[in-house]
């Protein structure tokens, strides 16, 4: 048994451990005060909150990685859009696909996105993460990986600059901001 | 040395191992190595020839000739010249000694080369899985009758 495997078994034992032996508590599948909250005006202000605390995975997969990173560093001054670079994907809102995504890889990128807390994003990033690039025929690179992670935003380019990626997040921002974005359910 | 001295060094020792030896530039030796002694010309070439790094070891595929070829590319500190080293192996059954015992930088080389060419490595200490996922196991996918690739382009691709 791998290590994916692993947890995916201990998740499944975590769910089946019982809960509604215990007096008082109930599990729904959906919750009832998000969905209220949904329909208010109150969403436009979680929205505004959640749109300016876009913190992203630090997760360099490939040459465009390179520029991942830059765009964390001072010169760009992200924080003023509220974009923080985290190493954590347990304190991260946005993945940030970066590079051409292999067969071999494909599961441990599965396993980071099911580490984050939702409500969150991706960004495909790159030529290669949206459709393979140079590599879009061989036999090790999964094509279209926009089938397997719900993308919001394309930035091509190869690689495309700091300024492309803080765009994406711009646009990012505005998607949220307008309902549209797929990192949520309305 | 230069390529001459280590061509002529290499063939006196080995005459039988060592063919088509050949002088490429001044820095660039090729030969061709009987893939049964393989190890034995490794081990000269380390310890007496001083030819101490192993840059590189991969395979390539001739499928009109029915051969694989285990490339060594083998560099020295002390002689500017780079060596290549090719071992032509039968292409149906491609079986060669590792050379881990002499250049211990060749075990992750083999391991690559064995699952993308399937080139067989006898005495390797550890022959297990390195790059492929499971399910690709046993495919060889560098090699040039490789059905696998995918047929469709991708639909983001514009």
């Amino acid at each position: 048994m791998d290590e994916i495997e692993q947890t995916e078994v201990e998740q499944n034992d975590v769910i089946d451990v019982g809960y509604t032996d215990v007096p008082g508590t109930m599990l729904t599948d959906s919750n009832a005060i998000c969905d209220f909250i949904k329909k208010t005006k109150v969403q436009d202000v979680l929205n505004w909150g959640r749109k300016n605390s876009l913190w992203f995975m630090v997760n360099a997969m490939g040459c465009c990685g390179v520029e991942l990173l830059a765009t964390g560093m001072a010169h760009y001054d992200t924080d003023r859009f509220g974009i923080i670079p985290r190493n954590s994907p347990r304190h991260a809102d946005v993945l940030i696909i970066s590079g051409y995504v292999t067969k071999k890889y494909l599961p441990a990128l599965k396993r980071i996105w099911d580490q984050m807390p939702a409500p969150k994003w991706v960004i495909c990033f790159g030529d290669c993460a949206i459709s393979g690039g140079p590599f879009y025929e061989s036999y090790s690179t999964h094509q279209n990986v926009d089938e397997v992670f719900p993308v919001d935003v394309f930035v091509p380019g190869c690689p495309p600059r700091c300024e492309a990626l803080i765009q994406g997040f711009v646009e990012l921002q505005k998607k949220i901001e307008a309902k549209k974005d797929k990192g949520t359910d309305y | 040395m230069d390529a001459n001295s280590i061509i002529s060094s290499l063939t006196g020792k080995f005459p039988e191992d060592i063919y088509d030896a050949d002088i490429e530039s001044d820095i660039r030796v090729i030969a061709k190595v009987k893939p049964e002694n393989v190890v034995e010309v490794c081990r000269y070439l380390k310890e007496d020839l001083s030819f101490g790094h192993l840059c590189c070891e991969f395979g390539a595929d001739y499928p009109d000739r029915n051969e694989i070829e285990v490339i060594y590319v083998i560099g020295s500190y002390d002689h500017p010249v780079v060596l290549t080293m090719k071992a032509i192996l039968p292409r149906d059954a491609p079986e060669v000694e590792s050379v881990v015992p002499v250049y211990w930088n060749a075990n992750w080389y083999e391991r690559e080369t064995y699952e993308l060419f399937g080139v067989k490595y006898l005495n390797h200490p550890n022959l297990k899985p390195l790059v492929l996922p499971q399910e690709m196991l046993g495919e060889w996918p560098l090699r040039k009758d490789y059905e696998g690739f995918p047929n469709k382009t991708a639909r983001n691709l514009v």
